[in-house]
């Protein structure tokens, strides 16, 4: 219990590190998934075929190889970005293909009832997207949005691989030095249980009050 | 233009962790399916105590990474006297994780299957049992093969963490050499291209599958 | 005896449609349909299911498409013109969508918008497609839901609303775009036999205003009273039509009488 205690001020530092990562893949990942999803859904046939490559892509590419490759080729390119930054771009882009995935099916989950009923009064698509899509897709969209935001999470510990300070690099860190792998990792464990369960719960309620009452 | 001729320099130096990939991967894949069923029996268990067990576990699963868990068995295990290779560790960590959600999906299978149809078996005179396993389990195998084979393409890339507990497979071999060389573009281009192929052929075999049990 | 709407001998039809035929693959839905409806006409539209009359209204409104013939709202061509070639072009998402903003459509399952209270839902159209300010098009609302006897219900959510509620709401939603005809698609046959009513009392309301309307419907004794036509409907094709008191009591084709008849045997009028 003591080895815990004196790894305290280490592991907070590196929870903060994960915390800052996921909270940034969350927003860029978000972002690209609205676009993208949109591009899907109502882009052109060549935007649309970039869409697809993109989408297979990722889905078929573990994150850790994108990781690697930034990881290696970030000598070799013309700017300076702090590996942090590069962390938060890779597991962003990665899981913005999932992203992509839940606003579409969030999208297509409307029932055709009010597209038709918006149309009948004469509003167009971009107009009716935003008046009467959208919050019926938001709604749609809570529990797969939170699960994706949970993976975000849990993709974020692939960047201990490559030598970045987040709560699970710190771990491995502490374990070397210490040999208490069961209370170090366990410790690791119990801030991504806290975190996501958290999250978890966070969506729950926030389903809760965007419930109408049927 | 591009000189693909890297592709034939660096391609055999990845073939060589192929194996191992595959060799994790399919045991993965297939003992996870197997323990998912026995959770989700967990988990609809007529006992609560039972079946809060079993729902602490999978949530205590999924709600942390895999790559913790595997540190966890991998070093965990030298610690506590009985050290076992990077390769079974990460086989059991992918199997506690990805069993987990396995059985999620099978509990997801087994309610969508519409009550109605399951009533309409009690109606014609067949125990609970019975009609669980003449009409909703058929309908329920049915409906879990598409995620399933998500959560198998996920198993697959997944393999490509145990690098980090020194197993030599393909992401191992390509970091080797990436370590060496500058060609880094080329080798990274060449292992995704590789575990492109992997998933393509999981998910073509799965489509396969799906095709063969439809109903309609 | 229904209110005449003729005197408008001389008015131009509202609605025009000229042989009308559409295909579902193979399937031929509609077969050279052909009718007018003149201003201030209430048309009910009657016939077995699969005889394509659901089909034709959601043609008037182009929420179907249909591939032979011409469909006019009040002189103007709805979702295709001919051009100098002969040849047919679709117009503009634009257009069409102005010129639906002219008919108003009622639909048997409401698809009032869950997420907006029931003033908002009327609000809407006027609000984003006709540009009138807010509060103005507020108190439209208000007014327009006190007319279907809804007022005290202007800031419920649909969810809390009854089917033969909603129902009215969805009727004051397309009144609100002031439409110059008002379709109606089978609007009662999801509702609980005690509420159809109330949403059959306000349509004879807009009957007695004079509001020109297309109305699919089952509700036989509503045609026979409040009708100004009837058309009979059936394999895609007009059969029958005239005045509701000879196209019920005298049904002439074979088609109709089969129809009628196993209609009355169910009815208790």
């Amino acid at each position: 219990m003591d080895l815990i205690f004196n790894s305290l001020p280490l592991l907070a530092r590196g929870t903060l590190t994960t915390l800052y990562l996921s909270a940034g893949a969350i927003v860029l990942a978000t972002a690209l998934g609205v676009v993208l999803a949109l591009l899907q859904l109502y882009g052109g046939f060549i935007l649309r075929a970039l869409v697809e490559v993109y989408l297979y892509v990722v889905r078929g590419v573990p994150l850790l190889v994108l990781l690697f490759a930034m990881y290696y080729a970030l000598p070799y390119a013309n700017v300076q970005i702090e590996p942090i930054t590069g962390g938060i771009a890779v597991i962003g882009l990665y899981f913005g293909a999932f992203m992509t995935e839940v606003v579409r099916a969030a999208v297509l989950s409307v029932p055709r009832g009010q597209w038709e009923a918006a149309r009948a009064v004469g509003l167009t698509t971009p107009r009716i997207l935003l008046d009467v899509v959208l919050m019926q897709a938001v709604r749609m969209a809570g529990p797969p949005f939170v699960n994706t935001c949970i993976m975000v999470v849990k993709g974020t510990s692939l960047v201990a691989i490559i030598g970045l300070a987040d709560v699970t690099y710190v771990g491995k860190q502490i374990v070397e030095r210490t040999l208490a792998p069961f209370e170090i990792f366990g410790a690791v464990a119990l801030v991504y249980f806290v975190i996501c369960f958290g999250l978890s719960r966070l969506g729950q309620y926030f389903e809760r009050r965007l419930n109408y009452v049927h | 233009m591009i000189d693909f001729s890297f592709l034939a320099r660096v391609a055999p130096t990845l073939a060589e962790g192929l194996a191992t990939t595959v060799l994790l991967a399919v045991p993965a894949i297939l003992l996870s399916a197997a323990w998912g069923a026995v959770v989700v029996m967990g988990l609809l268990a007529r006992s609560r105590v039972l079946a809060a067990v079993t729902r602490g576990y999978v949530e205590a699963v999924r709600n942390t990474p895999v790559l913790v868990q595997m540190f966890f068995i991998f070093f965990g295990s030298g610690y506590a006297g009985y050290p076992i290779s990077g390769f079974t560790a990460g086989l059991i960590a992918l199997v506690v994780q990805n069993g987990a959600y396995a059985a999620e999906i099978y509990r997801g299978g087994i309610r969508a299957v519409a009550h109605r149809l399951a009533e309409a078996g009690l109606a014609l005179g067949l125990t609970p049992r019975r009609a669980f396993r003449i009409i909703v389990l058929p309908i329920a195998i049915r409906n879990v093969i598409p995620p399933l084979s998500n959560q198998g393409v996920l198993i697959i890339k997944d393999t490509s963490l145990v690098a980090t507990i020194s197993v030599a497979e393909m992401t191992f071999h390509a970091r080797l050499l990436a370590d060496r060389t500058a060609a880094v573009f080329e080798i990274f281009f060449t292992l995704a291209l590789f575990y492109l192929l992997l998933t393509a052929l999981f998910t073509g075999a799965m489509r396969l599958l799906e095709r063969r049990v439809r109903i309609t | 005896m229904s209110t005449d709407a003729s005197g408008s001998l001389a008015a131009p039809a509202e609605i025009e449609i000229r042989g009308v035929s559409k295909w579902f693959g193979e399937h031929k839905v509609l077969n050279g349909i052909s009718t007018d409806v003149k201003r201030g006409e209430a048309l009910v539209v009657i016939g077995p299911s699969g005889s394509g009359k659901t089909t034709l209204l959601r043609c008037i409104n182009l929420l179907e498409e249909f591939q032979e013939g011409e469909i006019r709202i009040g002189g103007d061509a709805m979702g295709y013109t001919v051009d100098a070639g002969g040849r047919r072009v679709r117009r503009s998402e634009a257009e069409i969508a102005r010129m639906r903003a002219k008919l108003g459509m009622v639909f048997q399952s409401f698809n009032l918008f869950p997420h907006l209270s029931a003033l908002r839902n009327v609000a809407l159209g006027p609000v984003r497609v006709l540009g009138v300010p807010p509060q103005e098009a507020a108190e439209q609302a208000a007014a327009l839901l006190a007319r279907v006897g809804l007022a005290d219900k202007a800031d419920a959510l649909p969810g809390r609303l009854s089917g033969g509620q909603q129902q009215r709401v969805a009727i004051a939603r397309a009144l609100a775009m002031k439409p110059k005809a008002m379709l109606f698609d089978e609007v009662t046959s999801a509702l609980d036999p005690e509420l159809v009513a109330e949403v059959l009392d306000v349509m004879h309301q807009l009957v007695q205003e004079g509001m020109t309307m297309v109305i699919v419907t089952h509700e036989m004794a509503f045609a026979q009273a409040f009708a100004h036509r009837v058309v009979f409907m059936a394999e895609g094709e007009i059969v029958e039509q005239g005045e509701p008191a000879r196209v019920f009591q005298d049904p002439q084709s074979k088609r109709l009488q089969a129809f009628l008849k196993r209609f009355k045997q169910g009815y208790q009028l």
